[in-house]
């Protein structure tokens, strides 16, 4: 009750028009994000950083959370259209949705698909609602102990899960560590890693690190390949923009379906959005009526996936929010701006900063209908945008991220360290190491350290206090069964077959 | 480049940090863990994933994705990729001197130009309508400081 409660003074709050301005320009912003290829929402928000300056935090973040969930909706129609998924949780949609799109059913591929993501926004917005509570008091019992044991978890598990070798996963977490702790320690004032240069005593900026994997690396990748020169092939939109009774018929179970996958993995550390979309997909093809359809368009395959997708967007919001465990490139971003904000993530938001936070998850819901609303009358505009030629979307990519890093400081070194984090992303994505990581690093290095330092001051130097308190223990266990688990699956599996 | 050159970079980076670890200033702040403990653990993680990366490279069991012929590069690709970092480079050495509208113009041509787009002067008027149009957004429109739009050096 106490959470309804809080949850309608964040709707008074997020329906203001200001508020809802910034949630409709998020969600408009992140839909376009979402629907270019190149440019993600990671990459969105951190360009989007050096605005916290200039506005108010709730504003920002309910833009923020926009982008995130306008991303998720926007991603399904590159897939459908264009057959290239722009996020690789939009893989599956791809699979089922350009087979529509070809028999001359976009229109109801790209129906399904926007009103999935509204019902599985909406049940991912209402678990985060009444879960996230829960979670927060559980999180009061946490002491340093336990939030390094679980940051340490949330990295292990970034790392080792996500991706398919643990190798690069962990090289690609070091590096990102290693990059986090550049900088004054602010401990004891002596400078780490800086080798001399005045520009690194702050450390290394995480939109500088986030732009360049993703943005300059991303053009890097798709230069060297060189088969994005010309405008991509996009299908036409033919057929009603909307669904029949026997499309909504095979439709809703596999939206709802597809929500109850996606909440709990996305609010795992490492569950991220590519498990819950996958399982979906083998779910609906498993219990539907029609499984010869799959494979040739069928629509179950596009409804179940995007409704997983964006009930992972809602999950992946409850740790940052309640333990200020960031687990995904996005999160980590976020709670970046939460900390630019001078606000602390964790079970403290919800007491110290509660009118923000329900105004967000309120926002969410807004956020959900605004999106419905933009998705399908704007289709032809989101069309228009998969057709602008490669090498003036790449320009502009850029020259946005690079206006975006100078506009930061006017520091030409913080320019030169994007381009080199651009040629690090670029051999990140030709080597197959996954960038996740190095981010969730890069950020959690030195808070994790920070928490490591205080917990051994509490247990006057006594390491043993990691393993012996019983939260700390376990998460610790989880984090090394996380570790050593998927090689071994991997053996035993190589053998088996 | 291949894996084990790659592997080669990596350890030069992991002995390039291993030396700043060992360059840190001792404090003198008495506390459970100093300044030193973290760098040294994830540096020696790191070696030593990075050691694991290049044995397991040599025996060629590392991802390259110029050995895939879906995903391997057409020819030009160290062309395309010198017109994208130089466009880079050229906006380092130009936005100081020049502005960022002409800063934005150069690399935006670069990043044009990697993506074969033809080197004449429509390409170039849409890398100065690019630049114009982000220095409008950030510098007008959301107050951010990009300098001015136009420098003249002398």
């Amino acid at each position: 009750m106490e959470a309804f409660d809080a949850l309608m003074q964040g709707f008074a709050q997020a329906l203001q028009p200001t508020t809802l301005l910034w949630g409709f320009i998020g969600c408009f912003v992140g839909t376009l994000v979402g629907v270019l290829p190149g440019i993600g929402p990671a990459l969105t928000i951190a360009l989007l950083l050096p605005l916290t300056y200039h506005v108010p935090a709730t504003s920002m973040f309910v833009m923020f959370a926009g982008i995130y969930y306008g991303a998720a909706y926007g991603g399904s129609t590159t897939s459908i259209l264009l057959n290239t998924p722009g996020e690789s949780s939009a893989m599956v949609t791809a699979l089922e949705g350009s087979k529509m799109a070809r028999r001359g059913r976009a229109g109801p591929a790209l129906a399904t698909a926007a009103i999935g993501s509204f019902v599985a926004g909406t049940i991912g917005t209402l678990a985060l609602t009444f879960v996230a509570p829960w979670v927060v008091e559980a999180a009061l019992a946490f002491g340093p102990a336990e939030y390094f044991s679980l940051m340490v978890l949330a990295l292990v598990a970034v790392s080792s899960v996500l991706g398919d070798s643990v190798l690069r996963g962990g090289i690609a977490l070091g590096l990102g560590l290693l990059f986090g702790l550049v900088g004054i320690d602010l401990q004891s004032g002596q400078p780490r890693f800086t080798f001399g240069q005045a520009e690194l005593l702050d450390g290394i900026e995480v939109t500088v690190a986030v732009v360049g994997l993703f943005a300059v690396g991303e053009a890097l990748y798709l230069a060297w390949q060189g088969r994005e020169s010309r405008s991509p092939e996009v299908m036409k939109v033919t057929g009603r923009l909307w669904l029949s009774a026997s499309d909504w018929a095979r439709s809703w179970k596999a939206w709802i379906r597809g929500a109850l996958f996606g909440f709990p993995i996305g609010a795992m550390p490492a569950g991220g959005a590519e498990l819950p979309t996958l399982l979906s997909y083998y779910t609906e093809r498993k219990l539907s009526r029609h499984p010869e359809e799959f494979g040739h368009g069928a629509i179950e395959g596009v409804a179940g996936p995007e409704a997983a997708n964006n009930a992972s967007a809602a999950g992946v919001l409850m740790p940052l929010l309640t333990l200020g465990i960031p687990t995904s490139a996005t999160a980590a971003i976020m709670l970046s701006a939460f900390e630019g904000y001078g606000i602390q993530t964790g079970p403290a938001l919800f007491t110290q900063e509660s009118g923000l936070v329900w105004t967000l998850i309120a926002s969410l819901y807004v956020g959900n209908v605004i999106l419905l609303i933009l998705n399908l009358p704007l289709i032809g505009l989101w069309v228009r945008l998969l057709k602008i030629p490669p090498p003036w979307l790449y320009a502009g990519i850029i020259v946005i991220s690079t206006a975006g890093v100078y506009g930061a400081g006017n520091s030409v070194f913080n320019v030169a360290l994007l381009f080199a984090f651009g040629m690090l992303g670029f051999a990140m994505r030709r080597f197959g190491f996954p960038a996740a990581p190095l981010i969730v690093g890069l950020i959690l290095a030195p808070m994790a350290e920070q928490s490591m330092r205080q917990a051994l001051v509490i247990s006057q130097g006594q390491w043993s206090t990691f393993a012996t308190r019983p939260i700390s223990g376990t998460l610790l266990t989880i984090a090394m069964i996380l570790l050593v688990a998927p090689p071994l699956w991997r053996r035993w599996r190589g053998r088996a077959g | 480049m291949t894996p084990t050159r790659l592997a080669w970079a990596l350890l030069a980076l992991v002995a390039l940090a291993a030396w700043q670890v060992t360059v840190i200033p001792s404090s003198t702040l008495q506390t459970a863990v100093g300044a030193t403990l973290v760098p040294a653990l994830v540096v020696g993680a790191l070696a030593a994933l990075t050691v694991g990366y290049a044995a397991s490279s040599l025996r060629d069991r590392q991802h390259d994705e110029a050995c895939d012929p879906a995903k391997a590069p057409l020819p030009g690709a160290q062309r395309r990729m010198a017109w994208l970092l130089g466009g880079g480079l050229a906006f380092m050495l130009t936005v100081r001197p020049l502005g960022f509208v002409l800063a934005g113009t150069l690399c935006g041509f670069g990043v044009a130009r990697a993506f074969d787009a033809p080197p004449d002067w429509r390409t170039l008027a849409l890398c100065v309508g690019i630049a114009l149009a982000f220095w409008g957004l950030f510098a007008v429109v959301l107050g951010v400081g990009l300098g001015p739009a136009l420098a003249w050096p002398f």
